[in-house]
């Protein structure tokens, strides 16, 4: 009951999650009927997804047949979670995939799409002036913060190839590689060149 | 002075037919610790669910501490429903299973909802048309033991806290295997018998003191949860109730106690 109980609750706030983001819900619509079952081996425990349009249903345990099911450690279902590249994750050795792989794709590609409505959220609690005010001081804190952590980039970059000589520049490592390339390319057509060569000449039986 | 009120169990072959003759000629039941004539006893149960339907939710999470919930929960688990499958919720209530249900079986699929009483069966459909649970539901009155509907037509069936209230349990099992697919599967979600003593002289003394206090405060209605409490004592405990099951027809019976063996849910299969 206690697993029950645990995960009703992690549902509800799912849901809610899932619910402020207006695209989440018409896409896990389209998996309706599937059943994901996740085994994590280290530590020992089993989750049963049923996406709907509703959300995400959780279950501890389920009697039915089971569409996809995964079986991994915990850390590479962490990754898997927060990986750009899923595919990776899914084709490691620690990693077990039976069934319909799509259903389980497609759920993870939701779940990192998330779009996040904070801001109506907000507005439900402080009213859509106050949600208006903090959103607003928010954003521009972002954006300054990333318009300032652009511009040490920068500088560091034009330091270290620059000042310091440490690094060579973008451009002069950008013409280093393209020149290497077509020493690689020259080398292969040489190569080739030598092995028609050598297989003309060759005496014949 | 609960404990006074308790009466025991009678697991035999007589109890579990659940009529007894009495001094005249017709069969009685139970209605709580009396005995009232067959004919009087849906008459009886339904006055009861009249009078408490308009609070029935409120009083569920109240006495219940909102575990009737997890119970509910895990029946859902167990039922293995899927998208398409059509399912009945025989005393379905204010339609708690029903909402799950149709949720799972999606548009393609088909949840009824029956109930014999007539004011749980609007407050149901009520309750779920005001939370957008439509196209997909069914409601009818009927009563378990003679259900209106055609052999092998359910992939589930469920009765949630409802087969205590039932005069024949076993024509009603009977009635719910027929209506059940080969495959199909019942389940039972009942109150049953605590597997501790400690835990069975708790529940008792809060079955008999706080729930008809209860009832009387918010519903101002104490012999409705007095007869709650009455109910649950007489109905058959785990085992019996799993014997009934397969004397009925039903295979691969199992139950599986929850909160200490408070409430048991049983599940058989339509072989």
């Amino acid at each position: 009951m206690l697993s029950a109980a645990l995960l009703a609750g992690v549902e509800l706030g799912l849901n809610r999650v899932l619910a402020m983001d207006s695209t989440a819900l018409p896409r896990l619509a389209r998996l309706h009927g599937r059943i994901i079952a996740v085994d994590c081996q280290a530590p020992a425990v089993q989750l049963f997804i049923l996406p709907d349009g509703e959300g995400l249903r959780l279950a501890a345990q389920w009697s039915g047949a089971v569409d996809c099911r995964l079986r991994a450690p915990a850390s590479s279902l962490l990754r898997l979670l927060a990986s750009q590249d899923k595919s990776a994750v899914l084709h490691g050795p620690e990693v077990e995939l039976d069934g319909d792989s799509a259903a389980l794709l497609e759920l993870a590609g939701i779940l990192q799409d998330l779009e996040l409505d904070w801001e109506y959220e907000l507005s439900l609690w402080l009213g859509p002036v106050g949600s208006q005010l903090l959103g607003g001081h928010l954003r521009s804190r972002v954006s300054w913060t990333g318009q300032a952590l652009g511009s040490l980039r920068l500088n560091l970059a034009d330091y270290l190839s620059e000042e310091a000589r440490s690094l060579v520049g973008q451009r002069e490592a950008d013409a280093r590689f393209a020149e290497l390339d077509r020493l690689k390319l020259a080398l292969d057509r040489l190569d080739a060149r030598i092995e028609r060569l050598t297989h003309r000449h060759k005496p014949t039986a | 002075m609960a404990a006074t009120l308790i009466q025991p169990l009678c697991l035999g072959k007589g109890d579990m037919n659940d009529s007894r003759k009495s001094s005249d000629s017709e069969p009685t039941t139970h209605f709580g610790f009396q005995d009232v004539p067959e004919s009087q006893k849906a008459q009886k149960v339904a006055e009861v669910f009249h009078s408490v339907a308009a609070k029935y939710d409120l009083m569920n999470d109240l006495l219940s501490g909102g575990m009737h919930r997890l119970w509910k929960r895990f029946t859902i688990e167990l039922s293995g429903v899927r998208s398409g499958n059509r399912v009945l919720d025989i005393a379905g209530g204010t339609g708690d299973l029903t909402k799950q249900f149709a949720r799972l079986v999606g548009p393609s699929g088909e949840v009824v909802l029956a109930d014999i009483n007539e004011s749980m069966l609007k407050v149901g459909r009520d309750r779920l048309l005001d939370r957008g649970v439509a196209g997909n539901v069914k409601f009818v009155q009927a009563d378990a033991e003679k259900l209106p509907f055609p052999d092998n037509h359910f992939d589930c069936v469920t009765i949630a806290f409802g087969l205590r209230n039932v005069t024949h349990k076993e024509d009603a099992l009977r009635s719910m295997l027929r209506v059940l697919k080969p495959g199909g599967r019942l389940l039972v979600l009942e109150f049953s018998k605590p597997s501790s003593s400690l835990l069975s002289k708790v529940y008792d003394s809060y079955s008999f003191t706080f729930m008809p206090l209860i009832g009387k405060l918010i519903t101002n209605d104490a012999d409705s949860y007095r007869y709650l409490a009455e109910s649950i004592r007489m109905h058959p405990d785990q085992d019996t109730l799993k014997a009934m099951m397969v004397e009925a027809g039903f295979e691969r019976v199992t139950y599986h106690n929850m909160t200490g063996g408070i409430v048991a849910l049983h599940r058989g299969i339509k072989p």
